[in-house]
């Protein structure tokens, strides 16, 4: 049996001869277990060497190779080829959206990666770091939501309608992070970081579009994340009390 | 332009967020006109009156209908953890606006046909 044959749509952009993107069509032939980066590489190896895009570990966790995929933002290395082709044997791939684009499907990423650090996405430790280890309990490592596994591929920052809007919103990437770290008991300074969270483009400036959630590959939630921000940067300075208590038994065992 | 259910609502809430901030207006211009003694008031009455004004009423309505159940269901997500059920919310908010609207809209509807 011969393999069938799909058309791949890709968004050119070349900065340096195109006026604006359009797309281009290529043939594909559609094999077992193809991804929809395999048929990238196929089309840059075999088709028009100069297709460009972004992508290293092809296991989804480098976050490298986010694009928009019939207008959803996802991980193509990740994705069959197969479970996008839609009813005319067509995949339209673009680079992801509201991003100022460098060339065919890479974007320019400095707005994601400023508001990064602009929330000091490390841990601030206590002063008393314990000798061995710290101790968190099940209940404080599951009110994280698993925000860790946010490989920072910018699929969420780049489905979002405020993002689209305005660049000096924090996002939901980066406000998961901040999250994480807020919530984190061995973090030394959740006040500082909330009060940060609370000017204008920080928390509430969220309208709750949820494209954070659809888009994540890893079924994060920003979201939640936010609105849980929020409630807390409430009541700051009850929260500040009671981590510094905390901070006091890290070390050790707890339930 | 991201599409989903959680872009067509947000386009839908500020659209009729707007055009309630629009009605306002007009609606302090028609009130205000009593200011200006009774028969201003009540020309400016009558001119809302006509059958275009009416069936630009079931657009209100609409609007105030749908902006407040709108305004519920993100009362309902900032205040319970409820963000995995985000799309059957959002249509639950949708279809009682739209069988309210009917419901309010009809005899509008009719009221302006009779003239
Ligand atoms: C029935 C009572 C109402 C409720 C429950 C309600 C609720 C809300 C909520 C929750 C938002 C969303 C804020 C956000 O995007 O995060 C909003 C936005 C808005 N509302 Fe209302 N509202 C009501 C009545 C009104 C009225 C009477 C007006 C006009 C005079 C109005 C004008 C607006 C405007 C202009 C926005 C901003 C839209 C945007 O930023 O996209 N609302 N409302
Ligand atoms: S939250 Fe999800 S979509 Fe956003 S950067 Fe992290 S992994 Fe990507
Ligand atoms: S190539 Fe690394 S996440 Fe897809």
């Amino acid at each position: 049996m011969t393999n069938k044959k799909i058309t791949v749509r890709i968004q050119r952009f070349n900065p340096d001869t195109d006026q604006k993107p359009y797309l281009q069509d290529f043939e594909v032939e559609l094999a077992q277990g193809m991804t929809i980066l395999d048929a990238l590489h196929l089309i840059k190896e075999d088709l028009d060497g100069s297709v460009t895009f972004r992508r290293s570990c092809r296991h989804a966790i480098c976050g490298s190779c986010a694009m928009n995929v019939n207008g959803q933002n996802m991980l193509v290395c990740e994705t069959p080829l197969r479970e996008k082709i839609d009813k005319n044997g067509q995949i339209t791939i673009r680079p992801l959206p509201y991003l100022p684009i460098i060339k065919d499907l890479v974007v320019d990423r400095s707005s994601f990666w400023a508001q990064y650090q602009r929330v000091k996405p490390w841990l601030i430790p206590p002063d008393n770091v314990p000798e061995k280890e710290f101790r968190m309990s099940a209940e404080e490592v599951a009110a994280l939501n698993d925000a860790e596994h946010c490989i920072m591929c910018g699929a969420c920052y780049s489905a979002c309608q405020v993002i689209a809007l305005n660049k000096q919103y924090i996002g939901p990437h980066a406000l998961l992070k901040a999250f994480l770290r807020v919530l984190d008991p061995r973090d030394a300074d959740p006040r500082a970081r909330l009060d940060d969270l609370d000017k204008g483009d920080g928390v509430y400036r969220c309208h709750t579009i949820f494209n954070c959630i659809d888009a994540c590959p890893k079924g994060l939630n920003p979201t939640k994340a936010i609105e849980t921000l929020r409630k807390l940067a409430m009541k700051r300075q009850a929260f500040e009390a009671a981590r510094k208590e905390r901070q006091k038994t890290l070390d050790k065992p707890v339930n | 332009m991201y599409k989903s259910t959680g872009f067509i609502s947000f386009v839908l809430r500020r659209f009729t967020g707007v055009a309630l901030v629009l009605y306002l207006f007009m609606h302090i211009w028609v009130i205000g006109g009593a200011n200006s003694g009774a028969e201003t008031f009540n020309d400016r009455m009558e001119f809302l009156g006509s059958p275009l004004f009416r069936i630009a009423e079931i657009g209100l309505l609409a609007a105030v209908i749908y902006h407040a159940f709108d305004g519920i269901r993100l009362l309902i997500v900032h205040y319970f953890d409820v963000t995995e059920y985000r799309k059957s919310l959002f249509y639950a908010a949708f279809v009682v606006s739209v069988i309210l609207t009917i419901a309010g809209g009809l005899p509008i509807l009719l009221h302006a046909l009779e003239g």
